[in-house]
């Protein structure tokens, strides 16, 4: 399980990527970081298919951090297709954007995302929200069970 | 409807109730005139019917004379009844013309000697035979004489009341030309004004639409330029909320990286090389700060406002209490009184007072006790809040460029801030239909004040209101 996708980032601008590894690393709390450079490569990646074929859905990202300004699939269709798909519906999703408007925060709430958070413009800021962000999701959040939702499911009916 | 107008219509009006005056005064004229003639006419009949009588009292008497005949007896005495009769209603008939009345006076005598003759002629018959009679009658014969004289004063009595007549009739028909003058000129009079009305109200109804129509022309000109105008100004928020927006990204990258570089590099830079890194990272500091604002102005533009009854008194306490640990160090003394509960945007009118406050507080830091207030009064029909500190204050002169935006009055090396914080209070009462203005005095402190439009409730000191509306919101 060491070399398993620990963090899924969805950022376009190689600096904020950048920057938010930076941060995660010197948190000391991650080590696998996935990055994908816009929506449809997030999208690839986590339904297993393209360049990711290989990949299986056993072993999900335990935390998604999603930018809303994406190229070619935005942030919010991504997190649409996250929660349309039994696979994936449960893998908590923070939006991780320079926006904060109104109908941003409401259209992705609406779409079920876990939490949303505005990169400060300070970088002390910046650091100090991704350090607590990692914390949460990476230690205190009880992960849901891989493969759970499927399964539960499947029995159900 | 003009002066003129109203005059023209007035004359109209005055005309026709003059036509229908005079007419009826000339129908009653007229009316009188044909009973003169009517009058006339009865009193020359009446004059014929005496003269009918007294020749009927001749033929009895004669009768009587020469037959003895009690029959021609009864007719002389009818005729004699009769001559009497009419000769009593006479004089009444012509009391309006003294004339004929005094001719009427002159015709009895000569009427009762006559008939004092005729009755002589049968009182001489019935005594003395039909001889005596003949005899008498023919040698006191003055019959021919009294009735030639009574035929000549009734001949007269009639050429002077058909003169009369004729005179009565040419008033009565010079009347009714009168009469028929003033209806026909006074109608056609009235027609004519009113034809004229009739054409000054059609010319004032056609400019009245023109101006109308011009006036709707130039009200949609109004409305279009208008939505015109705050569609631009949408646009305008729109296009800097974005381009504040967009100046995020790369602001961020310059403060991160100066960071890292501070982080990991701070041992192969020297003093001087730090230093500058410090004002690269200070520089992007101020710049989030001056981004941060000018994204909260304009989102106050394009926000709907969300009103609630809104108590201010809590909202103030609420702010002081973040302020107050915010500069935990210093004592400031705050004078809150008890403020209106109000219609408003509750995050936007706490915004006013983070603003307004948090500067007050900035600018009386250098006092040894700083005192901030914040009260109410009302002048006239509207209730205004003020904030008062006894900060530095400022000069009168420069107050028009207090609220305007990146305007600052102090020196950022006195005090920090963008020059944002009071353009964004100004905005947010306008939006809610307020004004807002400010009294200083350089080092004698501050005060701005505030009104929030037009009051919809009472303010919470009337003690009766304070508890209905606590009810409500419970």
């Amino acid at each position: 399980m060491s070399n398993a996708v620990e963090i899924l980032l969805v950022d376009d601008s190689p600096e904020d990527v950048e920057l938010t590894v930076r941060a995660l690393r010197r948190s000391k709390i991650v080590n696998e970081i996935q990055v994908a450079e816009d929506g449809a490569e997030a999208l690839d990646f986590l339904f297993c298919r393209g360049a990711f074929r290989d990949r299986t859905f056993a072993s999900p990202p335990r935390l998604i951090l999603l930018d809303l300004k994406l190229p070619k699939v935005s942030g919010l269709e991504v997190l649409q297709a996250i929660r349309a798909d039994e696979r994936t519906k449960a893998i908590p999703v923070v939006i991780l954007t320079s926006s904060k408007e109104q109908k941003d925060l409401i259209n992705g709430y609406n779409l079920g995302v876990n939490a949303f958070v505005q990169k400060p413009v300070d970088f002390e800021q910046f650091g100090e929200a991704i350090r607590q962000i990692g914390m949460f999701w990476m230690l205190i959040n009880q992960a849901p069970p891989v493969g759970g939702f499927v399964e539960t499911r499947a029995q159900g009916a | 409807m003009t002066s003129t107008g109203k005059v023209i219509a007035a004359c109209a009006l005055m005309i026709v109730v003059c036509i229908g005056a005079l007419s009826f005064w000339s129908e009653v004229r007229n009316e009188l005139d044909r009973e003169w003639v009517t009058h006339t006419l009865l009193v020359v009949e009446k004059l014929q019917e005496v003269r009918i009588d007294i020749t009927q009292a001749e033929t009895g008497q004669r009768g009587y004379m020469l037959t003895g005949q009690d029959r021609y007896l009864q007719l002389y005495g009818a005729g004699v009844d009769q001559v009497h009769r009419d000769m009593s209603e006479l004089p009444d008939l012509v009391l309006d013309n003294p004339r004929e009345h005094e001719a009427t006076q002159r015709l009895e005598p000569l009427i009762a000697a006559r008939l004092a003759e005729l009755e002589a002629g049968i009182e001489v018959r019935k005594r003395s035979g039909l001889l005596a009679g003949v005899e008498a009658a023919s040698r006191r014969n003055n019959g021919e004489k009294w009735m030639g004289q009574i035929a000549a004063q009734i001949g007269e009595m009639r050429a002077a009341e058909a003169e009369l007549l004729s005179k009565r009739l040419e008033t009565a028909a010079a009347s009714g030309r009168k009469m028929k003058v003033i209806v026909v000129g006074g109608n056609t009079l009235a027609i004519v004004i009113l034809l004229v009305k009739g054409f000054v109200i059609h010319r004032e109804t056609c400019k009245r639409n023109l101006a109308e129509q011009n006036l709707k022309h130039m009200n949609e000109r109004l409305e279009r330029r208008t939505s015109e105008l705050s569609e631009t100004n949408v646009e305008l928020e729109s296009f800097a909320y974005s381009v504040a927006h967009d100046l995020r990204g790369p602001l961020r990258h310059i403060a991160g990286y100066s960071n890292v570089l501070a982080q990991d590099y701070a041992p192969q830079l020297d003093m001087e090389g730090q230093r500058y890194l410090a004002k690269v990272a200070d520089g992007a500091q101020k710049m989030g700060h001056l981004i941060d604002d000018l994204l909260s102005l304009s989102k106050v533009g394009l926000q709907e406002l969300s009103l609630q009854t809104t108590s201010l008194d809590a909202l103030v306490r609420q702010v002081m209490d973040e302020l107050e640990m915010d500069s935990a160090r210093r004592t400031i003394e705050w004078q809150i009184s008890k403020l209106f509960d109000v219609k408003c945007d509750p995050a936007l009118m706490k915004q006013v007072f983070v603003n307004l406050l948090s500067n007050a507080v900035k600018y009386s830091g250098k006092r040894e006790h700083p005192i901030i207030q914040v009260g109410q009064l009302e002048q006239g029909n509207e209730r205004v809040v003020f904030v008062r500190d006894n900060g530095v204050g400022f000069e009168m002169q420069y107050v028009g460029k207090l609220f305007g935006t990146f305007q600052r009055l102090h020196k950022t090396g006195d005090f920090e801030g963008t020059g944002v914080g009071l353009a964004i209070v100004q905005r947010i009462i306008r939006k809610h239909g307020g004004l807002i203005w400010a009294e200083a005095e350089p080092d004698r402190g501050a005060t701005f004040f505030f009104t929030l439009g037009p009051p919809e409730i009472k303010p919470s000191s009337e003690p009766e209101l304070a508890i209905k509306e606590e009810a409500m919101h419970v």
